[in-house]
């Protein structure tokens, strides 16, 4: 009677096969911390160490970010230039509820659990909640404008709604509440996340963060909904013609980059302890897509790399070239845009026949040569 | 009702609506801040005009939505504020460029015999990305040692310093001859490469005919000649625009500002966009990264600064004139116009956006070229399949609206801060102006922008009234715009797709 199901389902190391990289760069990252405390002899959260973390932390954040763009432009196919409005949109919600409402809060109730005082989670978990809603809120008013408008004239409406998000945090009239030009620092946030004083544990945070991320989304795209966004982006018309509705799912592209970007968004806003208006600015978004544009659009794992190499590249362009290192950058991502249009990742998925090809060949050649 | 009725009831419930709303402005605000806030607001609307009619052009001709506009607006504006402060600086480059410029006008000639080299497939992709990797190399190199930073510097000495008394005190030396030669020479040989690799060699599926070599050899030699020439005239031209009349010298600047708006469209558009046109989603990027590196570049020619143009003798006398003589007479700043003091810059500014206006519509209606770009905004593939030179137009029309861009820039020079984003916000709003007033229409980016300019400047009166923030106003533009795309999403002169 016992019949053999059609899709057996694999053991589960071999399942994280694909995946073997990325799990050996986990461990590494995750190791990281502690080798470089073994090597320097500096504390972990002193001195050479503390600077790496900051530094991957910021990486692990913009990955996120960068992805989620991703999942607009490069398998939703949907240009959009407002991208930053969600990340700094969730950073805001978290920075202003933190700065205006929790001190207020934990200063008048406790919430115990026996002994253990748990307010300050209780607290967080509930300015996750609004970052959260704020985030599809702002995911939801820039998809509502697309269901009428096409093309560039959407791009420029998303362009045109992100400048008006950055205009109003700049705007002096809330000055009490936003901080205006300078934006709101020194954010209250509990010790034990307090980036000065636990930077590992913000570390351990923003990695888990990014690799949990990094699955949802990988899961998300590989999902029937995430199949039919990647349809919609090769043909509109004909999705509509086999009987799925366009606007919904340009809508659920929409919402879950949002929500992603706004997670990341307020986490960058506890590593900083700050929302500043670039956060909001259009300077954030063309961030995101420069990250995604080296690493590879359509891939997931393009915008990580992009992101990597960015944070990399920053970092050692500044001590080259001085504070005009853009300039350099700048002409790098113009060549990469004629000249590898794909990206880094995408070339390489490609390409990789022909490069495993040559390899090979080379290596043919040379053991030929020491035969003779 | 039929249609043709139904469009002219619309029009004049539209027309009704706006009499309306003037009335109650005028009414509401008096007679004075009436008249100064339109007065500033066809100011505003005159710049979003300069921006938006290359960006639509630009837009409609070649679904290219250029992110370099603002950017290239800037330029004109350094450009023309470099000429009229320290145009050593503008001569000192010049051979350079057009020397670069020569090298490429030369595809069209080279072309119709690269494209019949028999060569195979392998060396068809290879040699292009050789040819313009040597170019880059040799460009690289004919820079090298250049010392731009000193000639572009002397105009912050210059900025700084009044040059009222002498105007030759700041002027600054030229590189010797005898080590500049080789510059110009390395350049036209990039040039060269660029115009190799573009033409694309062995691409039999390549069409370019025989015939006519004598008449696409005319704008390669006259570059040439004039390159030859602003190499001689390098040392001497910079004094003889310094001790000329001011006014002259802004006309000068302006027609500098044009020209190399032209000049440097056309080079974008044949080195870096045209290879693109077949992944067009990636023009958006690579215009994205060409604002950045320009504006980089001007920071580092003359760091992120914020200069204060001094205004031609024409617009410079302090005192108010009382008619349009009597300002052509003196000079001067202010003019009266119905009872309000208001600066005869912003007039010269609106006037400068309606002479525009008044080009293009003659440009695009009387000429041949003009019907050949409307035609290619209906159907670009059919303008080609009569035997047009698509490509040539697109050149053209992306120079051109780069060229408007720049004068823009200029234009907006002497009343605003030169600084490096000071094309930012004026990108953002031509953006706008085009989308109100329909992608790919001239007049509607001319209604467009004079309404944007309005609705900005009497927002900045309310917002002012009611005590907040110009921010405030700013951002209401975008609602202006959300209002115009749920009534009608094409836009206001758009036709439906």
């Amino acid at each position: 009677m016992s019949q053999t199901p059609l899709k057996t389902k694999k053991p589960f190391f071999l399942r994280f096969k694909d995946e073997r990289i990325l799990l050996i760069l986990f461990a590494l990252m995750l190791a990281f911390p502690f080798v470089m405390n073994l090597i320097t002899g500096s504390g972990l959260n002193d001195g050479i160490t503390k600077f790496w973390q900051g530094q991957l932390i910021i990486f692990f954040i913009m990955a996120v970010f960068a992805m989620s763009y991703d999942l607009l432009i490069g398998f939703g196919g949907i240009l959009s230039f407002g991208h930053a409005a969600s990340f700094g949109g969730g950073a805001y919600t978290f920075a202003l509820l933190m700065e205006h409402w929790a001190p207020n809060f934990i200063g008048k109730y406790r919430i115990l659990i026996g002994s253990l005082d748990i307010t300050e989670g209780i607290v967080l978990l509930i300015v996750f909640l609004a970052v959260v809603l704020v985030s599809i809120l702002i995911g939801l008013l820039f998809s509502a404008t697309s269901i009428r408008l096409k093309g560039a004239y959407f791009a420029m409406l998303t362009l045109a709604l992100g400048t008006a998000m950055f205009i109003l945090v700049k705007a002096t009239d809330f000055h009490e509440w936003t901080g205006a030009d300078e934006g709101l620092h020194g954010v209250y946030v509990p010790d034990w996340i307090n980036p000065t004083q636990n930077r590992l544990t913000i570390y351990l945070i923003s990695l888990v963060f990014l690799v949990v991320c990094y699955l949802v989304m990988k899961r998300m795209v590989n999902s029937p909904t995430g199949r039919v966004i990647i349809a919609n982006r090769e043909n509109e018309d004909r999705m509509r013609m086999i009987g799925y509705n366009p606007v919904l799912y340009r809508t659920i592209a929409f919402v879950s980059a949002s929500f992603f970007a706004g997670l990341a968004g307020a986490l960058y806003s506890i590593w900083n302890t700050s929302a500043t208006p670039t956060m909001v600015s259009a300077v954030t978004t063309v961030n995101a897509l420069i990250m995604t544009i080296l690493g590879g659009m359509g891939t997931l794992v393009g915008p990580i790399l992009g992101a990597a190499i960015m944070q990399t590249i920053s970092q050692f362009f500044y001590t080259w070239f001085g504070a005009r290192w853009p300039l350099v950058f700048g002409v790098l991502f113009i060549l990469i845009v004629m000249f590898l249009p794909y990206g880094i990742i995408g070339t390489w998925r490609m390409k990789r026949n022909d490069i495993k090809g040559g390899w090979q060949k080379l290596l043919r050649l040379l053991s030929k040569k020491e035969d003779l | 009702m039929k249609p043709e009725n139904k469009k002219r009831l619309m029009i004049f419930i539209w027309s009704l609506v706006g009499v309306g709303v003037v009335a109650g402005l005028y009414l509401y605000a008096g007679k004075e801040p009436f008249i100064r806030t339109t007065l500033s607001g066809l100011t505003l609307g005159s710049l979003f005009f300069m921006v938006a009619a290359g960006l639509t052009l630009i837009f409609g001709l070649m679904d290219v939505l250029n992110f370099a506009h603002g950017a290239m607006f800037m330029l004109g504006a350094y450009m023309g504020w470099q000429l009229y402060t320290n145009p050593t600086f503008i001569f000192g480059m010049l051979p350079a460029l057009l020397a670069f410029s020569t090298g490429i006008m030369m595809t069209s000639v080279i072309k119709p015999y690269l494209i019949r080299w028999e060569i195979s497939s392998k060396w068809q992709n290879f040699l292009p990305k050789a040819a313009y990797f040597l170019a880059l190399v040799i460009g690289v190199v004919a820079f090298w040692g250049f010392d731009i930073l000193q000639l572009a510097n002397t105009a912050m000495v210059a900025a700084t310093t009044t040059t009222a008394g002498n105007p030759l005190a700041e002027i600054s030396a030229q590189e010797p001859f005898v080590q500049f030669w080789y510059r110009p020479l390395l350049l036209l040989l990039s040039g060269l490469l660029v115009a190799f690799a573009s033409s694309k060699p062995g691409v039999k599926t390549e069409f370019a005919p025989l015939d006519e070599m004598k008449s696409k050899l005319v704008l390669p030699i006259v570059l040439f000649g004039l390159t030859i020439l602003s190499i001689i005239i390098r040392e001497s031209a910079p004094v003889a625009i310094l001790l000329m009349n001011g006014n002259w010298r802004f006309v000068i600047s302006i027609i500098v500002a044009i020209a190399f708006g032209f000049l440097f469209g056309a080079i974008v558009e044949i080195t870096l966009i045209r290879p693109l046109y077949v992944r067009s989603f990636f023009i958006v990027l690579m215009t994205l990264g060409l604002s950045f590196v320009i504006q980089e570049l001007v920071q580092l020619l003359w760091d992120p600064l914020a200069y204060q143009m001094v205004r031609p003798p024409l617009f410079a006398q302090p005192g108010k004139a009382a008619n349009l003589m009597e300002w052509l007479r003196n000079g001067s700043s202010t003019i009266d116009v119905f009872g309000v003091t208001f600066p005869t810059y912003r007039l010269f500014v609106i006037l400068l956006g309606v002479v525009m206006f008044v080009f293009i519509t003659l440009l695009m209606t009387k000429t041949r070229l003009g019907m050949i770009i409307r035609a290619g905004v209906q159907d670009p593939q059919m303008v080609e399949a009569l035997g047009i030179n698509v490509k040539r137009v697109f050149t053209f029309v992306f120079a051109l609206g780069v060229a408007m861009a720049a004068l823009g820039g200029i234009g907006a020079g002497p009343f605003l801060p030169i600084q490096p984003a000071m094309g930012e916000q004026y990108q953002m709003q031509g953006f706008i102006t085009v989308v109100i007033g329909g992608m790919g229409s001239y007049v509607g980016a001319f209604v467009g922008a004079f309404l944007l300019g309005m609705g900005r400047a009497f927002g900045d009166y309310f917002a002012l009234k009611l005590s907040l923030s110009p921010a405030i106003a700013e951002a209401s533009t975008v609602i202006i715009m959300i209002i115009v795309l749920l009534i009608r999403p094409q836009g206001i002169f758009g036709k439906k797709e």
